[in-house]
């Protein structure tokens, strides 16, 4: 199964066939707003990242910093009274008559049938919270067929042995009596477990996974790591990985972007990020994480002041306020942009050449 | 009851009917706490860590006597140096008591009136316990929000105007109002962003420093739980598994439940990921317990006794205990010399 995956990302007819590192996602200055009576809230401001076949790209930053709804704005599902306002998202795939394209998946209408076959198909989500992605009157297992019919040609009978199936790949047990199971009847973690059988049910080449263990215990959590790379190996999917939680990211992703109010303010592979970051944000995070390892009573350094809503976006760098490298006249005049300061790495502050 | 301790809780039981159909019927029971015991020495930060459910909230909330225990004890020292059982009193008696034990709460967005301004919330146990006058309670608002980080002018303002690191602080504000000795703080800091988390937590020690308080500190966070506290007690099911200090229990773990959370949690190093050895299973239902040790279905351990004895929390060494039959064979983590 692993195979035909990788070999669907790959270009089978025409086209300029990319290279084997070219991303099969690429989210490019992205804009997306809420109107709402009080003003406009620019919840994404410009953020800029990529996904590569069969990689982890995981997406960190605090609480309102733009997450959900950039990851949503890929798959045009962004709440009222939000919109898109600006920006590229370019994905790189294999139509049905085998055709390769590279196309601007923004320019589509969120309605049209291209949109829909890859919401959900191509792409899917799950969520922090399992229990309010499924419907509350009907059992799991029919949500689970019902899904499979829509992306396949399954009859009603097969679609539902898939859905059994699935339930048991994800780790539930007594799958075929589980499948008549209404989602208030499982657990925190059996659901997550059921929401993940139903995005990967699709046999998408993209999964995004926007906080799927937050709400979760720690051993729990543990186990859905553990099982959502053990399905990525096994079907060669990419994923887009949101957490805040830094620990979670030094476990799952293989390049990291870095939020902070709508932006993204750096990216590197993960370990590049752990051990030599250059933006005054990431550095500050990762310091001020409390360790289980660390002397106990000891105070922790932390970051001044506390995230501006984006409704008052501070001018210039948004992080400026907070900084301690903050040089004035500089910062609070210009926006930095993400510029090249290593291989693969980028970062978006003055303190650089180039941004 | 030790001279230096301010709180003392003995053999703690809190049992929530479980009621079903038109009747209410009683049809079991949800052993919430079951059997703790603990106490916490004046000046010192106890810490109660497990995953949700375990009985932790349960637990604060019979020590400040927000809901009455089904059995047990809660010693608490007064401020007089009496000692008196906070289970056995009644509300009118507790009452002139309560200003010296006070609650911090989780979430910093419900937990404030939203049409209260910050001074009518922060002199609340002021008003309550009808100490000072009006300008003295301004006097003093003015100076707890000076003591928590926050300008003194902010006492006109309502709740909405503030974020969630500063509703924290207003909390913590309002809890210091009536000079307690005693701070219990439920997951004071879990819906906070890490930036903000690590403020909250140094001003939670600065002033106990200043201050001399005593905390009893709720978490389902082991790291948070580490960073302040002199002890830790693990709760699993309703019971306690393990009590320690926190770079004794985190090393050194004895309980095969404290291993399991330890190795669950995501370590911040990409250099070293983990195979790592993680607990099966889910964490039993405490209305329908397992038999035994409520672990030995998850546990990599477990032996026959286990299935059939619950295991007694006993010292194995000075200021560590635990409740597994195995626990002084069993050597859980690997010891680096030195
Ligand atoms: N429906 C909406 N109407 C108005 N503002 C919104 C709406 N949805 C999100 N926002 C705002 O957009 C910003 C970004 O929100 P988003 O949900 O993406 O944050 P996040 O990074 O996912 O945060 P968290 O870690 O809390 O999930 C926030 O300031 C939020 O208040
Ligand atoms: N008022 C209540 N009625 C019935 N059961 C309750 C009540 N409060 C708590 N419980 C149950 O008691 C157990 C312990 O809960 P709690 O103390 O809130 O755990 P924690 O704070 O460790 O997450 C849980 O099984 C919970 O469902
Ligand atoms: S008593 Fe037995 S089952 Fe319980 S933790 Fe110890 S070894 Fe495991
Ligand atoms: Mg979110
Ligand atoms: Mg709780």
């Amino acid at each position: 199964m692993t195979e035909t995956r990788l070999r669907d990302a790959m270009p089978t007819a025409i086209g300029t066939p990319p290279d084997a590192v070219a991303p099969i996602l690429q989210v490019q200055n992205l804009h997306t707003h809420f109107f709402t009576g009080e003003g406009i809230v620019h919840a994404v401001d410009g953020a800029s990242f990529a996904v590569h076949p069969g990689k982890t790209l995981g997406i960190v930053g605090e609480s309102g910093c733009g997450k959900s709804v950039a990851a949503k704005s890929i798959l045009q599902i962004v709440d009222k009274p939000g919109r898109i306002v600006d920006g590229e998202i370019l994905y790189t795939y294999t139509d049905k008559s085998g055709r390769y394209r590279h196309e601007n998946i923004l320019s589509l209408p969120s309605d049209s049938r291209q949109m829909k076959s890859i919401r959900g198909g191509e792409i899917s989500m799950i969520f922090q919270e399992p229990m309010s992605s499924f419907s509350p009157i009907h059992s799991v297992g029919n949500q689970l067929t019902e899904t499979i019919r829509l992306h396949t040609d399954m009859d009603q009978r097969t679609a539902r042995e898939a859905a059994i199936e699935w339930l048991s790949r994800v780790g539930i047990p007594n799958p075929a009596r589980r499948v008549e199971e209404y989602p208030y009847q499982m657990s925190g973690g059996q659901c997550q477990r059921a929401m993940i059988a139903m995005a990967l049910s699709t046999n998408p080449r993209i999964l995004i996974a926007d906080e799927p263990t937050t709400a979760l215990d720690v051993t729990t959590q543990a186990q859905i790591l553990n099982l959502l790379q053990r399905l990525q190996a096994e079907q060669g999917m990419a994923m887009i990985f949101i957490t805040h939680d830094l620990g979670v990211i030094a476990e799952v992703a293989d390049e990291v972007a870095v939020m902070y109010l709508g932006r993204v303010v750096e990216r590197a592979p993960v370990q590049e990020i752990f051990r030599n970051p250059q933006h005054p944000y990431t550095r500050a995070l990762l310091t001020s994480i409390p360790s289980i390892e660390a002397q106990p009573r000891q105070r922790l350094p932390t970051i001044s002041g506390s995230i501006p809503h984006p409704q008052n976006r501070p001018p210039g760098c948004p992080f400026h306020p907070r900084c301690p490298e903050y040089m004035a006249g500089t910062c609070e005049q210009k926006e930095p942009q993400l510029a090249s300061v290593g291989t693969n790495h980028e970062v978006s502050c003055f303190l650089y050449p180039g941004c | 009851m030790q001279e230096n301790v301010v709180l003392q809780v003995n053999n703690l039981k809190k049992y929530f009917p479980v009621e079903s159909g038109f009747l209410k019927r009683q049809v079991g029971e949800v052993r919430a706490v079951d059997d703790v015991s603990f106490a916490i020495a004046q000046g010192e930060t106890v810490s109660l860590v497990g995953e949700s459910g375990c009985g932790k909230t349960t637990t604060s909330r019979c020590v400040i006597r927000a809901i009455q225990p089904t059995g047990g004890e809660i010693l608490y020292r007064t401020e007089a140096g009496k000692v008196v059982d906070l289970a056995k009193l009644s509300m009118n008696e507790i009452r002139p008591l309560r200003r010296g034990f006070q609650m911090v709460f989780q979430d910093p967005f419900s937990s404030l009136n939203p049409r209260m301004t910050i001074f009518d919330i922060v002199s609340e146990p002021l008003r309550v316990n009808n100490i000072g006058s009006r300008a003295e309670r301004e006097d003093r608002v003015a100076e707890l929000l000076k003591l928590v980080g926050l300008r003194g002018e902010y006492m006109q303002r309502f709740p909405h105007a503030f974020s969630g690191g500063q509703r924290q602080r207003i909390g913590i504000a309002r809890a210091l109002a009536a000079s307690p000795r005693l701070i219990v703080a439920d997951e004071p800091v879990s819906a906070l962003d890490v930036s903000v988390q690590a403020q909250v937590l140094n001003l939670m020690m600065d002033l106990q420093d200043e201050l001399g308080l005593t905390y009893l500190f709720v978490s389902h966070d082991l790291s948070v739980v580490n960073q302040i506290s002199n002890r830790v007690i693990v709760m699993y099911v309703g019971r306690v598994a393990e009590i320690g200090p926190p770079q004794a229990l985190f090393k050194d773990p004895k309980h095969p439940y404290t291993a399991a959370l330890i190795t669950s949690l995501p370590k911040p190093d990409p250099f070293n990921r983990s195979d790592r050895q993680i607990p099966e299973g889910e964490v039993a239902n405490p209305a329908n317990p397992p038999s035994g040790c409520y672990f030995h279905p998850r546990c990599p351990f477990a032996i026959d006794r286990c299935r059939q004895e619950t295991p007694a929390l006993e010292e194995i060494a000075p200021g560590r205990a635990v409740s597994c039959h195995r626990a002084r064979e069993l050597q859980l983590f690997e010891q680096v010399e030195g």
